[in-house]
This record gives C-alpha cells, structure tokens and sequence, in this order.
C-alpha cells in the first residue's frame, strides 16, 4: 500500500496505493511518522492512486501537517482524484493544504 | 484477501508439501525450519495462524508456544500443532499451553485445510477482540468487562437524552430529525433550539471517529452550542466560538463537521453556516432545483482563529431543506463498492417532496437500506428535513 522515493532535491514522497479508509489510517501515520523521523523538512503524499479517504485519514494528515508545521516543515499533497479533492475543498482543508499536479513543483516547494 | 498462514517445521520436505498444497488453497504461506526463526516471523508478519511442529531440535513447539502466547503482539494468533500418531500426552500439553487444535503427521491435506479453516473461522471474533484486550490492559477481567458495559448503557441512555424526543412545533414550518448511530454511542447528533418564538436554531454535526472519543466531543460541542446560541445572533459566530474553544483544548486529529442555522418563520429565512460539512441541500422552484448550500468555513477545532461566512436563503412555501451527515451519502453498496453520493440523495429529495418531514427521514433510510443490500452500518446516519408549508399543509 505504501512505497516511497526520494526526490532528486532529498524530499521523501509517499505513494498510496489504494483507499485510506478505516485501519488503514493508522498504517498511514506509522508510514509519515517513519518517513518525518528519517528525512527532513518534509514530506510529499503522493495520492494518485487513493480513490478514497475517511475522516480518521484526515486526522491523521491534519495532525502530520500541524507537526510539520511546528517544526518548519510541510506536508504537501501530490495529484489527488477529484473524490478526494471534493473532500478537502468541502471540508475547507484545501486552504490549508498546498496540492500539486506534477512531482517536479511538489518537491520544489520545499525550496532547498 | 488472503489468509496468511506461517508453517514451522525443521523437516524441509514436510514445508515444501504444506507450502504447495497450502498456496493451491489460495492461502499466503511463509516458512521457518525451526522454533527461532519461527517466533520471529511470527513477529514479523502477525500472520493470520500457525502451524507448528511439536518436535524440533534447539526450541521445541511447546517453548515457541510459550512465547508466542507470552507476547501481546502474538498471543491471538491461532496454534494447529504438527504431531505424530503416537504424541498423545504431548498432544494434551500442546493444547494446554495455548494450541488450539493439532493434526497427526502424515497428515491428510484435505484434513489439513479443513482443520485450518474451522480454527480460522472460530478464532475470527477473538482477532477483533484482541485489539481492545490489549487498550484496556489490566481492566480486562470478567468484572471489568462488566463495568465497562454498564458504563457505556449509561453513556448511550445519556446520549439518547441529548437529542431532541420530537420535532419543534414552528408556524408554517414542518421539521423532522433522525439519527441511527453504528455503535452503542454517537459522533453524530442534531439540535433544535427554540430562540424566540419566531426563530429556531437548527444544528447538525459529526464528530471523527466513533465510540466513547466521539461522544465525548460530541457532548462537548452540544452543551457550548446550548451555552453560547442565544448569545449570538449569527450562526458564523456560533461556528466561530466553539471552533475556538475546541482548537484549544483538544488534539488537532479531534474534529467535527457541524451546520448550524437559524430558521425564522416571521421572515420565511433560513440562515446557516457550515464548518466542512457535507453541503446541505435546498429543493426550490416549485421542486424543480435542488441546490448545495456552500457557505462557511473551515472544520471545527483545527484552527484557532478560523472564519465562518453564513448566508441567508430565502424560503418559498413548497421549499425544503435537507441536512445531513457523510453516513448518508457514504453508504456503500455492497457488491461493487459504491458510494450512495449526494446526486441520489438530490434525486431522492425530489421525487418525494410531497411527503412530510418525518416520512422523508424513513424514506431516505429505507433508500439507503436497499441501495447497500445490507443492514449493517459502518457509520452513523443523521438526518434533519426542514419543510416551508406555509400553511398549505
């Protein structure tokens, strides 16, 4: 369900694979919060492939983007279906969240 | 998905057979030739049941046993002990420290899967169990198990209180709720609350998460909504004070999505904010437009200092208002996984605007019952029909 690459300017990006529904949020935090220990100033959730999320899946992405924040970090999302961008901008956390339709601008988001 | 199925044994060939027919089952199965590197992937993979040889040189079976029952991670994992013929005494002691059943070596592989899928199947119900063993630790006794019960009857009987026993009487207005929660206790509810006597507050929210959490947010945000509502004449800076309190004291993956309106029969309005909920929806022109009502704001209890817009919609006798939570829209049919989604709820809306509020609530959830095919609920469903009559009734 879960793959990640490093970027060529050293930001992580986790691919997900499948719908965040349930149970599988925790296995989502688990993913971040290893991903955010080992790598620094970020991290990129690359969603192409999440037909779906729930609303624990928003609180955990909540929770990873108000922690990176605290400590100058960002989590930014890349190419999401229009399920899930329904979602965020229903929710109003497309205010809040950036997302991006390409790798190269998702990653150089992070400046260097 | 497939059933993962760990085989320990220090007789290679004896792995090879089980892996072969194993696989051809359409079981996943992993292998360890001996006790060590058996608990280890035993650890590695939680896989779904273990079949263990009892004879093995360095760690034996009952040792593996010992310590598999021994360690929380692996403790539920179902135990079919691999004996020969003649292993009874050892046969009992397998069965006393933790295995649940054993098949005499050479086994019959038709015996094999048929004891593998009756262990499977009765050991289903402890795999959903054992995550709330391992939350509340020591209270895991007979009277623990009891207390907690009790406590949460009480909690739910509370719950119930809390929403409203039957609709407000408001001139011109007929109005219905409903709600049916997935578990004992709630993350949704809803509100009616007379302001004057031309004006009712009118609230809908869903709290993350399920269960005792839920519930107590969902309290939370119902008792500060009672506390502050007549205080404020805007439903945006309702939103506005119990986002506040909510980003202060609670954690920012605690959330709710909540509508909170103003319905004022004197004026014939209905003016709402929204904080991230599911756009209510508004049938209009004689029943010929269904529109999504989008104004508001940001979740509640993420941010401190968030901004709610609201607007006002006018109400012509025959309109209608329909509020609801994600359980209704994410009702998900059964065989091919698809969502109930707000155009049938919109369709639905409009092919029954000819009945009252309360009859559309059992409408929409005998809708719902039959898209799913099933009677099981993974989330709560809650409901508020509002109907300008007018008069005409």
């Amino acid at each position: 369900m879960f793959e990640t690459s490093i970027s060529h300017n050293n930001v992580p990006v986790l691919r997900i694979d499948g719908k965040i529904i349930g149970g599988a949020a925790n296995a989502l935090k688990r993913e971040m919060d290893k991903q955010i220990e080992q790598g620094k100033g970020g991290l990129v959730l690359d969603m192409a492939k999440v037909p779906l999320l729930d609303s624990s899946a928003l609180g955990i992405i909540i929770a990873t983007l108000q922690f990176l924040k605290k400590m100058n970090a960002k989590l930014v999302l890349l190419n999401p279906q229009h399920t899930v961008l329904d979602v965020l901008q229903v929710t109003r956390l497309n205010t809040i969240l950036e997302v991006y339709s390409d790798e190269e601008s998702a990653t150089s988001a992070f400046g260097s | 998905m497939s059933e993962t199925i760990l085989a320990v044994d220090d007789d290679i060939d004896i792995l090879e057979l089980i892996q072969m027919s194993l696989d051809a089952e359409g079981f996943d199965v992993i292998t360890a030739n001996d006790g060590m590197s058996g608990l280890e992937k035993a650890r590695a993979h939680s896989p779904d049941l273990i079949l263990l040889d009892l004879m093995m040189p360095v760690m034996d079976g009952f040792e593996v046993i010992g310590k598999l029952k021994a360690d929380e991670q692996t403790r539920a994992i179902p135990v079919i002990m691999l004996t020969a013929r003649a292993q009874t005494h050892e046969r009992v002691q397998g069965l006393h420290a933790g295995a649940d059943d054993y098949v005499t070596k050479p086994f019959d592989l038709d015996e094999l899967t048929a004891r593998i899928e009756a262990v499977l199947g009765r050991t289903l119900p402890t795999k959903y169990i054992n995550p709330l063993i391992s939350t509340m630790g020591d209270w895991f006794t007979e009277e623990g198990v009891e207390q907690l019960a009790s406590h949460l009857e009480a909690a739910a009987m509370i719950q119930q209180n809390l929403i409203p026993k039957k609709a407000p009487n408001l001139p011109g207005f007929d109005i219905a709720g409903f709600l049916r929660s997935s578990m004992t206790v709630s993350g949704d509810f809803y509100d009616f609350i007379p302001l004057d006597n031309n004006r009712l507050g009118i609230a809908i929210a869903d709290v993350r998460g399920k269960g005792i959490p839920a519930a107590l947010l969902m309290v939370m945000i119902r008792t500060t909504l009672r506390l502050i509502c007549r205080e404020e004449t805007s439903p945006a800076a309702v939103l506005k004070r119990i986002n506040d309190l909510l980003a202060i004291d609670t954690d920012p993956d605690l959330f709710a999505t909540m509508v909170y309106a103003i319905l004022d029969s004197a004026a014939n309005t209905f003016t709402y904010s929204s904080a991230g909920h599911c756009y209510p929806l508004h049938l209009k022109n004689g029943g010929t437009e269904v529109d999504e009502l989008k104004e508001g704001g940001m979740l509640l209890g993420i941010f401190e200092h968030a901004a709610f817009e609201l607007e006002t919609i006018p109400l012509a006798p025959g309109d209608e208002i329909l509020l609801y939570t994600d359980g209704v829209t994410e009702t998900e049919r059964q065989v091919d996984e698809t969502f109930y989604g707000e155009e049938r709820l919109a369709a639905l809306l409009q092919s029954n605007s000819d009945q009252p509020a309360e009859t559309f609530c059992q409408t929409i959830e005998t809708a719902l019952f039959d898209f799913s095919g099933t009677d099981h609920r993974d989330d709560d469903v809650t409901i508020v029909v509002i109907k300008a009559t007018n008069g005409k009734e």
